[in-house]
């Protein structure tokens, strides 16, 4: 293999970043091992289980199967984009309050998939729910609890939705 | 044609490594300077949610809010021994030894506090991390106070304990024995599926659960090893089959190694039953494993139920089905 270099750039999470990496480089060892950002797990490594989902240019991506110098001038959002310091998205929070995290190691992923599938339908029936994180899976949970915390999240998020249309009214 | 059929399976489960094995969990609770409890405890979570659990029992024992309590997790510098995550033990053994620490603490707290207030302790009484007489609710010396002034003695307001039960080898000629186990979960469960008789696939549509499991200490902890525990059972009866040849596993990857996806899963309807009839801490029982065992001959039956054949290895794939359709059929001509 050729020690060849190559420099990208794009953006993560709202941040700009420069670095060095490799042609052979995968996303996904870019994002935990230069950018230390290990939210992103790795299962299986050949696209099947959807622990290393990350949405890049707005498409649900596993990063297992994209090669860093791909992602250059993309933007990219992991699950450490997700919410504030000390204030978690309404994805999360809907999560934990369902018990849907167990041993967490498709949560990230689950998440991610469940911020993709509400931007898309912000009001999915479980059916659509199921087909939204059927690239994710989990052997903990049994589906049920994370089913659950995105149809409460979907709830939170419309009513949010609409309180802020309400103040704007008001304005 | 779509043919629905209904399955029941009943499980008993006896947990920890029992058999006389020695097996036990150790925990110690002490207070922290910035006003936490800490609980030492080495066992293990991995999801199933055992460091909630021992912070509820604590919380509940000291009558403090959860939120005071800190888990020193796992290391072989600060904590003892507690056994492995395994074997449906760890709410049982870990969940008794921490019920134990703490109910050893909270003597101590009325030990000293009976000696700072010169009083006696039928006198005493703690809430939300106070001592307090009971006839002066205001004359109050909050536990991490106690803890100071213990420690000016030269002593330490702390406490370490275990849970240690004793199992019997069964008799190796009978299979028989006294407490061969130190509790049993029984589980009963009830699968619904849609067979498929052209394609062979099965839908498992309906699963229902109701757990005896002594005393959900938090349910929806429960309910989520149940949940979990089923869709593992669907995957064991419809879907995950190692293929071994030489010695080698032939699909050691989730391509050719199937486990379920969410569009896979059912309804899930649980019911749990407490009686509090174990010694497990405050009745509870585990749930790890006995979530799991009933589901797949649940299913197995559901199919005979649907399809009129039995089937006596696992997985039912679906060209195990067709070809059983097919030879009721051929025997029927
Ligand atoms: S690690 Fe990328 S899909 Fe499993
Ligand atoms: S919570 Fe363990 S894999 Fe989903």
């Amino acid at each position: 293999m050729s020690t060849h270099k190559l420099t990208i750039e794009f953006i993560i999470n709202g941040q700009k970043r420069k670095i060095e990496t490799t042609p052979f480089t995968r996303l996904l060892d870019l994002i935990r091992d230069d950018l230390h950002l290990t939210g992103t797990k790795e299962g299986c490594g050949k696209g099947e289980c959807g622990a290393c989902t990350i949405i890049m240019n707005h498409q649900l991506v596993a990063s297992c199967l994209v090669l860093a110098p791909q992602a250059d001038g993309a933007e990219i959002i992991t699950i450490e984009g997700l919410g504030e310091k000390g204030k978690l998205d309404p994805i999360q929070e809907a999560f934990i309050e369902t018990g849907a995290v167990q041993c967490g190691f498709c949560t990230p992923g689950m998440v991610l998939a469940a911020k993709k599938l509400l931007e898309e339908n912000p009001h999915p029936n479980i059916e659509e729910i199921k087909r939204g994180i059927s690239g994710n899976l989990c052997r903990c949970t049994g589906y049920k609890k994370i089913i659950e915390a995105i149809n409460l999240a979907a709830k939170r998020l419309t009513q949010q939705l609409e309180e802020e249309k309400g103040k704007e009214k008001n304005v | 044609m779509k043919r629905f059929g209904r399955g029941i399976a009943t499980i008993m489960f006896g947990f920890g490594y029992g058999e006389g094995f020695p097996d036990y969990s150790v925990a110690s609770i002490e207070f922290a300077e910035d006003n936490k409890i800490l609980v030492r405890t080495a066992a293990a979570d991995v999801g199933q949610g055992v460091l909630t659990v021992v912070v509820q029992i604590a919380a509940e024992v000291l009558k403090v809010s959860p939120e005071v309590i800190r888990i020193i997790p796992g290391d072989t510098h600060l904590t003892k021994n507690a056994g492995s995550s395994s074997a449906t033990r760890q709410t049982f053994f870990t969940g008794n030894a921490v019920k134990n620490a703490a109910q050893a603490l909270l003597s101590n707290i009325y030990h000293y506090a009976s000696i700072e207030f010169r009083s006696n302790y039928a006198e005493l009484s703690v809430k939300g991390g106070y001592v307090f007489r009971v006839d002066q609710p205001n004359n109050k010396i909050s536990f991490w106070e106690l803890a100071q002034k213990v420690k000016e003695k030269g002593e330490i307001l702390r406490a370490e304990a275990s849970f240690f039960p004793r199992t019997n080898k069964p008799n190796p000629e009978t299979g028989r024995g006294e407490k061969v186990y130190v509790a049993y979960t029984f589980v009963t469960q009830i699968a619904e599926v849609e067979v498929d008789t052209i394609t062979g696939n099965v839908q498992v549509l309906k699963i229902y659960t109701a757990a005896d499991i002594g005393k959900a200490i938090n349910p929806q902890n429960v309910e989520g090893q149940i949940e979990g525990g089923a869709m593992q059972g669907i995957g064991m009866a419809l879907m995950e089959e190692q293929v071994l040849k030489d010695g080698v596993t032939l699909n050691a990857n989730l391509t050719d190694y199937l486990i379920p996806t969410a569009m896979d899963m059912p309804q899930f309807e649980t019911c749990l039953i407490e009686k509090e009839d174990s010694d497990g801490p405050f009745g509870a029982k585990g749930i790890g494993e006995p979530g799991t065992i009933a589901t797949a001959p649940a299913i197995a039956n559901a199919i005979f139920d649907a399809i009129g054949i039995r089937f006596y290895d696992l997985p039912i794939t679906p060209d195990k089905i067709l070809k059983a359709l097919k030879e009721q059929k051929d025997k029927k001509l």
